[in-house]
C-alpha cells in the first residue's frame, strides 16, 4: 500500500505543477501504462502516441485526481485505457470508412486472457480472474472484450454471433454475477 | 426482490455500462451527471472501476521507449527550451545580428515574453567529490533577476576566481560570473538565460582572478551539479 500512498502523492504534487514528482509518476507507472496501451491497442506505434497523450492528460487533469474516489493506480490505469479505447474507435470508424475489412478488425484484441493474466499476476487481478471462470467462456470473454476493446452491445452482438438484445442481457447478468463473486 | 434492492441493481449495471463505455447519448449524459452529484453513485462507479480496472492488473508491464519521456516534456514544457537552445546554439550569430539589425532582438523578446514569465522556485548544489567545495545555487521566481549564491565550503586559491557556468543541453557553457567573495552572495542572471534554468547544469570552474578571459571555461571543472526545482 506504500507504493500507493506515494503514487498518490506525487499526483498531488503534479496538481501543483511540480515537474519533478511528474518525473518519477513517470518512471513509477508509464511501463504498467504503456503494457495497458499496447494490449488495447496493438499496435507499438500508437501504443506510443497514446503513452503521450495520457501523460499529458495526467499532467493536466491531477488536479481532478480526488473527484472520482479511485484508487491511484485505477485513476491512472483508467485514463490510459480510457485514452486507448478511443483511438481504437477512431480507427476502427476510419476502417469502416475505408471499406474496412471486418475480420481484421474482429482480430485486433486478443481478448482471450494471455499467460500473464493467467499467472494471476496480483491478488486483485487473481480475484478477478477467478471470478471469471465461473462464467461461461463465451460470457467472460464477451466481458473482457467490452473492457479491452470499447466495443458497444452492438459491436459485441455482432462479434459474439448474437442478437442485440441477447447480448445486453447476457452482459449484464455476466457482470451481476462477477461483482456477486467479487464480494464474496 | 424489493423495489429497492432492484433500484440498485439498475443502478450498479449502469455503474458498470458506465466504466465500460457502452452507455451511449441521454443514458451517458444521465450517468455523468450522476457521477457528479450523487456520492452512492459514485461509489458504484469508483468499486467498477477498480474490480474492472483489476483486468488490466495482469497486463504485463512494458518499459517504454526512452525517447517517449523527452517527447511528452516538449509537449509539455519544451517550446520554449528548445526554441532557446537553438538560439543559444546561435548566441555569436545572434549577436552579430543584433548589431546589425535591432529588430532581431525585438523578436526575440517577444519570443521570450510568450512563456510563462514565472517559474517554480528552483536550486542547484554543486560540489567538489570529497566536498572541499560545496555551492549552493537558489533562484525565486518572485525576485527573477538574481541568483542567490552561497559557500558553505571551499575558496578560490589566491589569485585565482571561482566562475559559475550555466550549461543547457548541449550547447557550450555560459558564464553566470564569478562567485563572489563573500560566502553569501547575489549574481544577476541575464533575462534571456532564464528560462533555461528549469533543465540547466551548473558548474563551478577555476579561472584566472576575475574570471575566465575568454568567454569559456580554462580552468579544470571543479564541481557540476544540476538544477532542480524545490
Amino acid at each position: 500500500m506504500s507504493r500507493l500512498t506515494e503514487i498518490e502523492a506525487m499526483i498531488g504534487r503534479i496538481a501543483l505543477g511540480d515537474r519533478a514528482a511528474f518525473g518519477s509518476l513517470y518512471d513509477a507507472t508509464s511501463a504498467k501504462l504503456f503494457g495497458t496501451c499496447l494490449r488495447v491497442l496493438n499496435n507499438r506505434a500508437e501504443a506510443e502516441d497514446a503513452l503521450q497523450e495520457i501523460y499529458v492528460k495526467v499532467w493536466h487533469n491531477a488536479g481532478r485526481y480526488q473527484v472520482n474516489g479511485l484508487s491511484p493506480m485505477t485513476w491512472l490505469i483508467t485514463i490510459a485505457r480510457n485514452h486507448a479505447i478511443d483511438r481504437l474507435r477512431l480507427r476502427r470508424r476510419a476502417e469502416a470508412r475505408g471499406g474496412g475489412d471486418m475480420d481484421a478488425v474482429a482480430e485486433m484484441a486478443d481478448t482471450a486472457p494471455g499467460p500473464e493474466a493467467l499467472a494471476l499476476a496480483s491478488s486483485e487481478a487473481g480475484r478477478i480472474d477467478r471470478c471469471m471462470t465461473e462464467l461461461e467462456p463465451e460470457r467472460a470473454a464477451a466481458v473482457r472484450s467490452a473492457y479491452l476493446t470499447g466495443d458497444s452491445y452492438a459491436e459485441l452482438a455482432e462479434r459474439h454471433g448474437v442478437p442485440l438484445n441477447t447480448m445486453r442481457t447476457w452482459l449484464r447478468r455476466s457482470l451481476m454475477r462477477l461483482k456477486e463473486c467479487l464480494t464474496r | 426482490m424489493t423495489g429497492a434492492e432492484d433500484h440498485h441493481e439498475e443502478d450498479l449495471l449502469m455503474a458498470a455500462e458506465h466504466v465500460l463505455g457502452l452507455l451511449e447519448g441521454e443514458d451517458l449524459a444521465a450517468a455523468e451527471r450522476r457521477l457528479e452529484q450523487d456520492p452512492a453513485y459514485r461509489a458504484l462507479y469508483a468499486g467498477w472501476a477498480e474490480d474492472l480496472g483489476s483486468l488490466a492488473e495482469g497486463f504485463e508491464p512494458v518499459a517504454p521507449p526512452s525517447r517517449i519521456k523527452g517527447a511528452i516534456d516538449k509537449r509539455l514544457f519544451g517550446a520554449r527550451r528548445e526554441g532557446l537552445l537553438r538560439r543559444l546554439g546561435l548566441w555569436p550569430a545572434l549577436t552579430a545580428a543584433v548589431l546589425a539589425a535591432g529588430t532581431y532582438l525585438v523578436v526575440t523578446d517577444l519570443d521570450l515574453l510568450r512563456f510563462e514569465p514565472e517559474g517554480p522556485a528552483l536550486r542547484a548544489e554543486i560540489a567538489a567529490e570529497d566536498r572541499s567545495l560545496v555551492v549552493q545555487v537558489a533562484y525565486d521566481p518572485a525576485e527573477p533577476d538574481m541568483l542567490q549564491v552561497s559557500r558553505p565550503s571551499g575558496d578560490a586559491a589566491p589569485g585565482r576566481s571561482l566562475e559559475l557556468w550555466l550549461i543547457a543541453g548541449e550547447a557550450a557553457p555560459v558564464s553566470l560570473g564569478v562567485l563572489p567573495q563573500d560566502r553569501e552572495g547575489r549574481l544577476a542572471i541575464p533575462e534571456a538565460l532564464r528560462p533555461m534554468l528549469p533543465e540547466a547544469v551548473l558548474a563551478v570552474s577555476d579561472e584566472p582572478e576575475g574570471g575566465s578571459p575568454t568567454g569559456t571555461a580554462t580552468g579544470p571543472v571543479l564541481g557540476v551539479g544540476p538544477v532542480t526545482s524545490l
